[in-house]
């Protein structure tokens, strides 16, 4: 089977599968046999994913075929293939490393979704994986695209993916509004996309990434709308409100689209353009202040909050910007690395996350506690993903964190280098908290009948936890696959990251996890706390929206109706009223009628005999 | 017979419904399933034979194709004659797609089912006739034939709103019953009417101008007309047709028509009747009178990017549902006006592509709206709320539609917005491209915004007891709208490669395509 | 006498019938009047005839006589008419169309 079609099957097999459990409903109904047919097209195009990756690590190009897709001869202008509006499958290292991250992730999703959601009503089961297909099938279109065009396609349609499962509990108002917050915010950004992709038409005639934009003097420009797409998708500041919202949705969901891929897409777009990313120096600048402004924000919110879902969805926000600003300082294989461990050992944590809500029935760290010596499995997942997210040496995210800071500091870009340092310090206090007070704390009445959770739900966080773990040490292969191989070195910045990451665990033992506890130092810094709390950006957009667009519309919708509209109708009362003024003319009387008749005549007369 | 009626297809499109129309009226009026499965005979044959002429047409050759020509008043050189171009193909299609898809949806109506239907046909003969009519003068009548049945459609099987008196011109709404059906189709007939007037005077303009013999499009095309007639008679057609295509700020009887007109009159109206009046502009305006359309076109261009943006707020401003689609028409409709005002390969098709996509979706929202409102008996959006524990499959609908306004790729909506944006941006005038696509965010905002408060949230209330999903023939136009919306999304060179063939036809008359694409060479 | 003379003769009698239309309220009068104006026609077609050596005219004369007879009966029985719906036969009376 050549690669092409490998690519498609990983792609159509999930997308056949939503469409059969949609024009199915008997079978959808069935909850659990949806579930199983699901995770068999997850399995499928995991495969497919896996037998590419294999033939990437030969010769990465793997190939390229596109078909038309819009009509676009132009009269008189270059070639059709020029000027073309194409789809179709682009197989590089890149896309590769990519799919093959999706489909383990969605696969591992998949399978703890089935016990995770076992308790739901059948048909509501079915639903749920029919759009879990569908993720699969929009996240595969948006990886294998040859152009940006396919990108955009893949890219709105998990977006629409990602609306459809936050709002899966639909009944809920907060998870209905969550929804649509995240579809609002993110279809804003995504106005950036295409405006990105025509002026990038206009100017080069087609949607390719190797395209040259900068010879028409429009590099930057084209890369700054695209930036602006990618801090949607990826939730960077200030277009980041959106994500802890979306933890309404599913823990599995959140492991999935609103950690591990389909956020990470606004990475994986700059990545894939880093070429048009080259021509415009600024956008760069602009990127790598963005990022590590968001790393090191985000990092601080997640401090302060008790929802453990929320507290890892701010770190995922910091990790993307860690993501952003290394793509800022150039180096997409820095960016694209983290981007990979990131996806698994965040996914673990929320699907570990996940186990210990299901336990728990609640979502706060307070009502957890103790959870360690009951559910050993879930909790050792979860430390390790926290071991992996602060950054301690050994596992995956120190690596990927460690050459992202390196190449910060060695393009110069000091002050989001250090932004990215005080995050990273940040990172290991804040993971270190929830550790201290799920895991180890004061057991509280709801964690006392807590226990392990089923095999669907411990076998893929073992899955997850093997790259976790070990992704790093295969960092040259890896990066091999989409750039110059890494070797992994120690370097002066690494020890300092090192340093930041063990005093933030430090002192998240001296404030949470001593004997005694840091009652003082809490109170010092609470304050501050509550402040980060206030979630001022969430508020401007809120009211921005409530008032301004609101206010605005309803403006206009007045105006149309009673000013517009209103000179309508006095047209027609205007009307109106002109023949109740004319009628006392009509006087039905004969002899006025002749007499007016009379001098009309002898009026005309007069005139036609006077103006000859 | 067969090779008689292939040979008069087009004929037999136009001819069907009103055959149909006259059939029903002469059936007896208790006999309402004969009437029911006439009409729809009537509008499937008319649908059959468009997908025919789609199939048919020699993309190679391209041009007008199956022509037929009767003369109907030689002294004046009018001719009764029928052909097809790329544009008329996929317009054919989508007035066969609504109007089945419409005579089911009103399956379920009771009351003077005879009258109604008849005039529903007629009103799609008429429709039928703009699309392949190559006189100007029997484009004209037709024309009117589609517009003048609206009035009684509205004006006796409408439904009633009601509108406070507040404002300005308050004192107004003393004499008039605003909201109510009588004063909608009053309105929306006057309006249209003045339109039409504009229109006439700027026709016969040009027939004595080409030298009065005939009032062939083709012969009417190749004759250059004086610029100062150009660039009057090009405005009043603008605002002629774009008064039947929701033009700012002759727009407002949409709202209210759409509002107060029955189910399948409103999705013909929204459907197709608005596309009859821009596809007015650009046929008959743009092709015949170049110049003037050189010369209007940031006029066109600027007002259709008021329309996009005003429409989308006022839409999203609305309380009433069926007050939301109508005014979304409105925005939606100005992207097709912007379209043809860029003047460009992409824009022209994004335009046509759009009366195409927004016809079936718009279609579909108030298809879907009908079946909401006989099922709640409010139209009230704050009303509402968690619908669709009831009617999961309306809400998978409405949904689905308001994806296709908003412009989700994969449905028939984004390919023709994205193809206008890409024309607006290779315009005279790029920054037209800007308000277009905050448009669509708009649009997104208030749809989905809609469909929260409606189906999702908590609910519904005890008031509701009668939801529930479709039932038969709804089903079939609902599935039959859907997937049009989804496979003309996927792969839209099914109906695009007509239009463009057209396009590529007939934009070199009105614009210098060659210089449109800036692309610069490294 | 000049053809002159009959011409102001033919205004002056219509002139009087034309007062007489606009000024008499009763119906019969207001017919008689009109009387008046059709024979001013008919006076100046008669001369015109004369002093041009045709006969045209009086045929023409002859014929208007003709149809005033017959109009003056479909008047006058409109007045019967009005007669028995109102009462009287005064014009204002039969303002029905007023505005």
């Amino acid at each position: 089977m050549s690669a092409i079609d490998l690519a498609l099957i990983a792609t159509f097999g999930p997308l056949g599968t939503a469409l059969f459990l949609l024009l199915l409903p008997g079978l959808r109904r069935a909850g659990k046999a949806a579930g199983v047919i699901s995770v068999g097209s997850a399995i499928i195009a995991l495969g497919s994913a896996l037998q590419l990756a294999l033939r990437a690590l030969e010769t990465p190009e793997l190939g390229r075929v596109t078909v038309q897709w819009l009509p676009h001869a132009q009269l008189g202008v270059a070639s059709a293939a020029e000027s073309a509006i194409q789809v179709g499958v682009h197989l590089d290292g890149l896309s590769v490393s990519m799919l093959v991250v999706v489909c383990f992730v969605a696969f591992c999703v998949q399978v703890f979704s089935l016990g995770y959601m076992a308790h739901e009503p059948p048909a509501d089961f079915g639903r749920y994986f029919m759009w879990h297909s569908l993720f699969l099938f929009a996240m595969n279109t948006l990886v294998i695209a040859p152009n940006l065009l396919q990108l955009f396609l893949g890219w709105e349609l998990v977006g629409l993916v990602s609306y459809l499962l936050i709002g899966y509990y639909w009944q809920k108002p907060s998870a209905a509004r969550a929804a649509l917050k995240a579809f609002w915010m993110t279809k804003l950004a995504d106005m950036g996309l295409v405006a990105a992709l025509i002026v990038l038409f206009k100017n080069t005639g087609g949607f390719e990434w190797t395209a040259h934009p900068q010879v028409a003097g429009v590099a930057g420009t084209v890369t700054l709308l695209l930036f602006l797409a990618v801090m949607g998708k990826s939730a960077q500041f200030p277009l980041h409100v959106w994500l802890p919202d979306a933890m309404e949705g599913p823990t599995p969901v959140s492991a999935l689209l609103h950690a591990a891929t389909m956020v990470a897409a606004g990475v994986f777009l700059v990545a894939r353009a880093h070429p048009l990313f080259e021509q415009a120096p600024s956008t760069q600048l602009v990127m790598a202040y963005v990022g590590g402004f968001t790393a090191l924000f985000a990092a601080c919110i997640a401090v302060v909050q008790n929802d453990i879902k929320k507290v890892l969805a701010y770190s995922t926000c910091s990790q993307l910007g860690y993501m952003v600003c290394a793509l800022g300082s150039g180096s997409q294989v820095a960016g694209f690395f983290h981007l990979t461990t990131h996806a698994f050992f965040k996914a673990m944590l929320f699907l570990a996350a996940g186990g210990l809500i299901h336990a728990v029935h609640s979502n706060d760290i307070r009502d957890m506690g103790g959870l360690f010596s009951r559910m050993k499995i879930t909790a050792g997942a979860f430390i390790i993903g926290s071991l992996a997210l602060a950054g301690v040496p050994g596992f995956s995210g120190f690596f990927s964190k460690d050459l992202i800071l390196e190449e910060v500091f060695a393009r110069g870009l000091y002050l989001p280098g250090i932004a990215l340092l005080l995050a990273a310090f940040l990172t290991a206090f804040y993971m270190g908290r929830v550790v201290l007070i799920a895991l180890f704390g004061e057991p509280s009445s709801h964690a006392a009948h807590a226990h392990e959770s089923g095999v669907s739900m411990t076998f893929p966080l073992i899955l997850l936890a093997v790259p976790a773990i070990g992704a790093g040490y295969y960092g040259a292969t890896l990066s091999g696959l989409y750039g110059e191989p890494v070797h992994f070195h120690v370097s002066p910045i690494g020890m300092v990251a090192t340093a930041m990451g063990l005093s933030g665990l430090g002192m998240a033992y001296f404030m949470f996890g001593a004997p005694k506890g840091g009652a003082a130092l809490r109170t010092a810094f609470a304050p501050v706390g509550r402040f980060i709390a206030l979630g001022l950006v969430d508020k401007a957009f809120l009211n921005g929206y409530r008032y301004g667009l609101r206010g605005l519309a309803s403006g206009i919708g007045w105006f149309d109706r009673y000013v517009i509209d209103g000179l309508i109708n006095a047209l027609g009362y205007g009307t109106l009223e002109a023949g109740a003024r004319l009628r006392p003319l009509q006087t039905g009387k004969v002899q006025d009628y002749i007499y007016a008749m009379a001098i009309a005549m002898i009026a005309l007369g007069t005139a036609a005999a006077f103006l000859r | 017979m067969t090779h008689f009626l292939h040979a008069h297809m087009l004929s037999v499109i136009v001819a069907a419904p009103l055959l149909a129309a006259l059939v029903v009226l002469l059936l007896p009026a208790r006999d309402g399933l004969a009437i029911r499965i006439t009409s729809f005979m009537g509008a499937f044959v008319a649908l059959i034979g468009a997908v025919q002429v789609l199939r048919t047409y020699d993309t190679e050759l391209g041009g007008l194709q199956r022509a037929e020509s009767v003369p109907l008043v030689p002294q004046l050189g009018i001719d009764l004659s029928f052909a097809v171009d790329g544009w008329g193909v996929s317009l054919l299609l989508l007035t066969g797609i609504i109007i089945v898809t419409g005579v089911l949806a009103s399956f379920t109506l009771e009351e003077r089912e005879k009258e109604f239907f008849a005039l529903l046909l007629t009103l799609v003969s008429g429709v039928f006739g703009v699309f392949v009519s190559q006189d100007l003068f029997v484009f004209f009548l037709f024309y009117e034939i589609a517009v003048l049945p609206m009035y009684l459609l509205i004006g006796v099987w409408g439904s009633h709103g009601k509108v406070q008196a507040q404002g300005p011109f308050a004192y107004v709404w003393k004499r008039f019953e605003i909201g109510g059906r009588e004063y909608a189709a009053m309105k929306l007939t006057l309006m249209l009417l003045v339109g039409s007037a504009a229109i006439l005077v700027a026709i016969l303009g040009i027939y004595f101008a080409a030298g009065g013999t005939s009032f062939n499009l083709a012969h009417l095309g190749n004759t250059t007309y004086p610029k100062a007639l150009q660039l009057w008679a090009f405005p009043l057609l603008w605002l002629g047709f774009g008064s039947l295509a929701g033009v700012f700020p002759f727009h407002t009887w949409s709202p209210d028509g759409h509002a107060a007109a029955p189910t399948a009159v409103s999705m013909l109206h929204a459907g197709v009747l608005m596309k009859l009046g821009a596809f007015g502009v650009i046929r008959v305006g743009m092709l015949l009178l170049p110049e003037g359309a050189r010369y209007w076109a940031p006029w066109v261009g600027g007002v259709a990017v008021i329309n996009v943006l005003y429409g989308a707020l006022s839409a999203m401003s609305q309380k009433d549902l069926k007050y939301i689609i109508a005014y979304s028409s409105v925005s939606h409709m100005g992207v097709v006006m912007l379209g043809a005002a860029t003047l460009t390969v992409d824009g022209w098709n994004g335009a046509i592509y759009q009366m195409f996509a927004h016809g079936m979706m718009t279609g579909l929202f108030f298809a879907l709206v009908g079946l909401i409102y006989g099922r709640a008996h409010t139209r009230i959006i704050p009303n509402m709320g968690g619908f669709a524990k009831r009617m999961p499959w309306i809400a998978g609908f409405f949904t689905l539609a308001g994806l296709s306004s908003l412009g989700l790729p994969g449905l028939a909506g984004f390919v023709a917005e994205f193809l206008v944006f890409m024309g607006a941006w290779q315009s005279a005038h790029p920054w037209w491209a800007v308000p277009g696509i905050l448009g669509a965010w708009v649009t997104a905002v208030y749809v989905l915004g809609a469909a929260r408060s409606i189906f999702f949230g908590a609910g519904p209330s005890e008031h509701f007891h009668d939801l529930h999903d479709p039932k038969k023939s709804e089903w079939a136009a609902l599935w039959a709208l859907s997937a049009c919306l989804i496979l003309f999304g996927s792969y839209p060179r099914l109906i695009l490669d007509f239009i463009h063939i057209a396009t590529n036809e007939y934009l070199p008359r009105v614009a210098e395509v060659a210089q449109q694409l800036a692309v610069v060479k490294p | 006498m000049g053809l002159s003379a009959y011409l102001m003769l033919a205004a002056a009698l219509f002139s009087v019938g034309l007062y007489g239309v606009l000024t008499r309220r009763n119906a019969v009068a207001v017919l008689a009047s009109i009387e008046l104006m059709a024979n001013a026609a008919n006076i100046n077609l008669a001369a015109f005839s004369r002093f041009r050596a045709e006969a045209t005219g009086q045929v023409f004369a002859l014929f208007s006589t003709a149809i005033t007879v017959a109009e003056v009966v479909v008047g006058l029985s409109l007045v019967i008419l009005l007669y028995r719906s109102r009462g009287n036969v005064l014009l204002e009376s039969a303002s029905d169309l007023k505005g």
